[in-house]
């Protein structure tokens, strides 16, 4: 599903290049569930940003389905990405002004998908996580567990192939990091490739896979 | 997706309160403003465009070139109009005469007994010939124009009719009476005539009724020598002729009928004017109340446009500013698979919100404000805020408005990188607009200076020109006009008796003219029986009081020894000067000849006092008396108890004159009107002026807020670090003062060279100082920093320890 070649990553500063990426080499297929570790800076945000075209990177080849990302035209690297792609922040992201059911919906309206259809999979997908009495709450009346898992339904519910997901518990006590780990490892039996970025062993271990990033290169 | 758009952009309008009050307030008065000069543009725009021959109608005037310059006149001699119809027989031409001051009296009853019911229409009287309804096009009621071959017919307006007859169905087949002695019979009604016409037609006498009555109205038949603004020409032009040609046959036509000597040194031609121009060209005027210069139009776009601009500076700096607070959400849409373009769309629609709403504000202040209108334009019809036109200029106006102030906003915010807006690293440093944000507040205080500018040169130039000194004195002097005919003339000395005997008069003088008037009477002149000079005289015909009535001093000789017809004449200073002579002596018992006149002594030199308004410089000026022409009565009345004096006066008039009308104003009132369009004008500015500062004390006051928020964290540790108050308010205001030095550069040259060339309608003007230029940056000064001060002194205030807690 995702191939990487040698890919380079670095920022100038003065007349120093440093370096974020430097020559990485990954495969993934569909189905894996990978977790990203490695201590800060060692750029595995950049390498999520990177696999979720958040991001470009200077050097190197990017295959995504057998897309090669890097050479696409934006709308299409937009078309492809809305399509295969959901996104979990640690911070949530939620849209502060807009409720539960709207920040679930909006990925639907930038795929234009009629309203009849869009009222249909938010409510599935609120049913799901069992937050129906929450949707029309804002986001700032939610717990960060409870905005966290609207996140997570809000990347879902345009049925993604690939999750990314950058410390997703981050920001969450134990106990609801473990809710968060538990609903990943289903979705992966599900079918959802799954990416995480994470600091914690415990978490990391919810994975099939670990990667170690040290100083923007793969450890083995 | 709309539906989302909207409700994302309602609950915007609603968390950030303050900067969208500040917002919907300043774009909804840019817009009032813009909406209501827009309409008062329209309307002087749209005189006459309801004449289906619009472009076909031409007015004939008269040019009269002098060595020195030409005069113009809208008018033109009598005989010409029977010499046109002969020489240019392809056009239409069609004569119509004003009178002015003249009296209706209306027959009431079945006997149609001319009783008490007198008019003086302000507006005038014409004589109209039935040719005038071939050039021009009205609805009539009652009749059509053939009853204006006839001699002693009128039609009337309908509101005329109205007011005469009650009922205008019953007007037809009444009588009235012009002036005492000409009984006209109404013979048809017509509709009123829209208030945007310079040709204000409510009495029209059949013109066969002013041949019959040609010596009571100064109609001179074969007066090819006379040219009188009151009798004008007008012509409708065939589809196929072009107007050269025409203006060609004139020069031809005006070498044949003018070359004669009589007419002296000057040259006069006849030239075809457009309809279109009527109301614009200064160089003539109309039968309407006023004319209005092109300048002053575009004056006035410029003010609008200027506002408008004002407005959305505001509007592109505080979203600007706010942008750095969404760039969060707009990382997440990007996240969520946004393209650019939908978001670019999305910050549009939003501004187009806000530019709507401010909208609809706009149209309830407009209305609001549509009554006062009428003291910045000579507009005395209600305007209308429901038309095509003004609705089709505010949906214009919300498109543009929106484009130009969403634009820069919507490509910032929608050109955001989504990873670093998610990592809160946009700050307003890299939103680009810094150095943006400040050019566009040194052109809102360029703009705002520039009217400051405006506003005080005006005011400065108006009471100029209140306090000026004429040369003589128009305080408490009543002006009565009336008829120069013979019955009033032959009362006059009794009636002087009369009022001389009452203690609040001090003086009494009867005359064609007061010292300052814009009634021009000139004519060729010879002095000391040598040819015609090359330029024109003035002529003002008054009794021998008239110069202690009015306070003019004589410089030599005296003043003339009282007589009813004209033998000795006084001159003024500069008459002297145009003939070069220094010792006013000299002139004393000299001879002067005025137009065809036989030669008559100069007995006296009066110190020159303004003969007309300021705009104009003084005119050489020959002062004789002639009773047959004195229309108008001077009284001096003393200061006290003057409602007590003018119910006096007015009682002697209707013991003298029962049969006439009484109407009487101040001179200073007179003085006053004519300089009714630079009043208008000041105030104007003085409106707009105020306008533009609070816009952009609006703009720098949201800037400032958002500043405040900003440096919050930068506030508490120089705090700690042991700044004053007063070095963070020294902070705050030390920019936004350079930001106003650059400005007032751009202001004051711009600011100078537009008044400048405002005060070129004025002879006698003031000078534009470097006081003008400091006031208006003192108070530009003054105004940011009571605005910058407000927040700068709150945000320097705080606590530092409560603004570093977050950390």
């Amino acid at each position: 599903m995702i191939q990487l070649r040698k890919i380079f990553k670095w920022v100038n500063t003065g007349s120093n290049r440093t370096f974020l990426l430097k020559d990485i080499n990954l495969d993934i297929a569909e189905g894996e569930f990978v977790s990203i570790m490695g201590p800060s800076g060692s750029g595995k945000s950049t390498l999520l940003n990177i696999i979720g075209m958040l991001d470009e990177a200077n050097e190197g080849e990017y295959n995504f389905l057998h897309e090669t990302v890097f050479k696409l035209r934006e709308k299409d690297r937009s078309a492809l990405y809305k399509q295969y792609i959901g996104f979990v922040f640690q911070a949530y992201h939620l849209i502060d002004e807009l409720t539960v059911y709207e920040n679930i919906e909006t990925p639907l309206i930038y795929q234009n998908i009629k309203s009849a259809g869009r009222k249909a999979m938010v409510a599935d997908i609120l049913d799901r996580f069992n937050i129906v009495g929450k949707k029309d709450l804002f986001p700032a009346q939610l717990s960060g567990g409870q905005q966290q898992l609207v996140g997570i339904a809000r990347a879902l519910i345009a049925k993604p192939k690939l999750l990314l997901a950058d410390e997703p518990t981050g920001n969450l006590n134990s106990k609801q990091g473990e809710e968060i780990m538990e609903l990943f490892k289903t979705l992966n039996e599900e079918g959802v490739t799954i990416i995480q970025v994470t600091h914690s062993e415990k978490n990391a271990a919810y994975g099939k896979r670990i990667i170690h990033l040290l100083d923007g290169r793969i450890e083995n | 997706m709309l539906k989302n758009y909207f409700k994302i952009a309602w609950r915007n309008i609603l968390r950030h309160k303050g900067y969208s009050v500040i917002n919907i307030t300043g774009l909804a008065i840019g817009i009032a403003a813009c909406l209501l000069l827009f309409m008062v543009v329209k309307y002087e725009l749209s005189y006459e465009k309801f004449q289906p021959a619009y472009s076909q109608i031409y007015h004939v005037v008269t040019e009269d070139k002098f060595a020195e310059g030409s005069t113009f006149n809208s008018g033109i001699p009598v005989p010409a109009l029977e010499a046109l119809r002969v020489d240019i027989p392809q056009v239409k031409f069609a004569g119509i005469n004003a009178i002015y001051g003249s009296q209706v009296t209306v027959g009431t009853g079945s006997d149609h007994s001319f009783t008490d019911k007198k008019f003086i229409e302000k507006a005038g009287i014409f004589f109209c010939e039935p040719q005038f309804f071939d050039v021009f096009s009205y609805q009539w009621l009652v009749g059509n124009s053939a009853v204006l071959k006839e001699p002693n017919t009128v039609v009337l307006s309908k509101k005329i009719a109205e007011k005469y007859f009650s009922d205008w169905h019953q007007a037809t087949g009444q009588f009235i009476k012009l002036d005492n002695s000409i009984t006209v019979k109404v013979a048809g009604v017509l509709a009123d005539v829209p208030a945007n016409s310079d040709f204000p037609l409510g009495v029209l006498i059949s013109f066969e009724t002013l041949k019959a009555n040609g010596e009571n109205y100064n109609y001179q038949a074969d007066g090819w020598g006379s040219t009188s603004s009151n009798f004008q020409i007008y012509a409708q032009l065939p589809p196929t002729v072009k107007v050269a040609a025409i203006d060609k046959e004139l020069i031809k036509f005006s070498e044949a009928h003018y070359s004669n000597e009589q007419f002296g040194a000057s040259k006069k031609t006849n030239f075809l004017q457009p309809l279109s121009q009527l109301h614009f060209d200064t160089r003539f005027e109309g039968f309407g109340n006023h004319i209005t210069s092109t300048s002053t139009l575009w004056t006035l776009s410029l003010i609008g446009i200027f506002i408008i601009i004002m407005a959305c500076i505001n509007f592109i700096n505080l979203s600007t500013a706010q942008a750095v607070g969404r760039s969060k959400e707009i990382g997440i849409r990007k996240v969520l698979g946004s393209m650019r373009s939908q978001l670019f769309i999305q910050v549009m629609g939003e501004t187009g919100l806000i530019v709507m709403i401010a909208a609809i504000f706009a149209i309830v202040v407009a209305a609001i404000c549509l009554p006062f209108i009428k003291h910045i334009a000579s507009i005395e019809e209600p305007l209308s805020l429901l038309n095509f036109q003004t609705l089709g200029f505010i949906a214009g106006i919300i498109i543009i408005v929106t484009v130009f102030s969403g634009l820069y906003p919507s490509l910032i915010l929608s050109g955001f990188k989504p990873v670093l807006a998610l990592k809160n690293k946009i700050t307003s440093a890299s939103v680009g607009g810094i150095s943006l944000r400040r050019g566009l507040v040194v052109m809102q205080f360029a703009i705002s200076q520039i009217l400051i500018i405006g506003t005080i040169v005006a005011i400065t130039q108006m009471n100029f020109v209140r306090k000026a000194d004429l040369g003589f004195n128009k305080e408490a002097i009543v002006l009565l006009s009336g008829n120069a005919d013979s019955i009033v003339i032959a009362k006059q000395p009794v009636f002087k008796q009369q009022l001389l005997q009452n203690p609040g008069i001090v003086s009494v003088s009867f005359n064609t003219d007061p010292p300052s008037s814009d009634n021009i009477w000139s004519s060729n002149f010879a002095y000391n029986h040598q040819p015609d000079e090359k330029y024109p005289i003035s002529m003002k015909f008054a009794d021998a009081d008239y110069f202690t009535t009015f306070g003019l001093h004589l410089v030599a000789g005296r003043v003339y020894a009282k007589s009813d017809t004209t033998n000795e004449v006084v001159v003024n200073e500069t008459v002297l000067k145009k003939l070069g002579i220094k010792n006013p002596e000299e002139v004393i018992g000299k001879q002067l000849r005025a137009g065809n006149n036989k030669w008559n002594t100069i007995v006296g030199v009066v110190k020159d006092f303004k003969t007309s308004s300021l705009k104009k410089s003084i005119a050489p000026l020959v002062l004789a008396q002639n009773s047959r022409y004195y229309a108008q009565t001077a009284i001096k009345i003393r200061s006290n108890n003057v409602a007590k004096t003018q119910a006096m006066i007015q009682a002697d008039w209707d013991k003298f004159y029962p049969e006439y009308a009484y109407t009487s104003s101040f001179m200073e009132d007179n003085i006053a009107k004519f300089y009714q369009q630079e009043n208008q004008l000041s105030l104007l500015y003085k409106i707009f002026a105020g306008l533009a500062i609070l816009i952009s004390c609006l703009g720098l006051f949201g800037l400032v807020s958002f500043m405040a928020v900003q440096k919050t964290k930068e506030v508490g540790i120089r705090k700690v670090l042991g700044a004053s108050v007063g070095n963070i308010v020294f902070l705050f205001s030390k920019e936004f003062t350079i930001l106003i030095g650059i400005a007032c550069l751009i202001a004051i040259p711009a600011g100078y060279f537009m008044m400048d060339k405002w005060l070129q309608d004025f002879v006698y003007k003031i000078d534009i100082g470097v006081g003008v230029f400091i006031i208006s940056i003192v108070l530009s000064l003054v105004i940011a920093w009571l605005t910058v001060g407000y927040k700068a002194v709150k945000a320097a205030i705080v606590n530092p320890v409560k603004s570093l807690r977050t950390e």
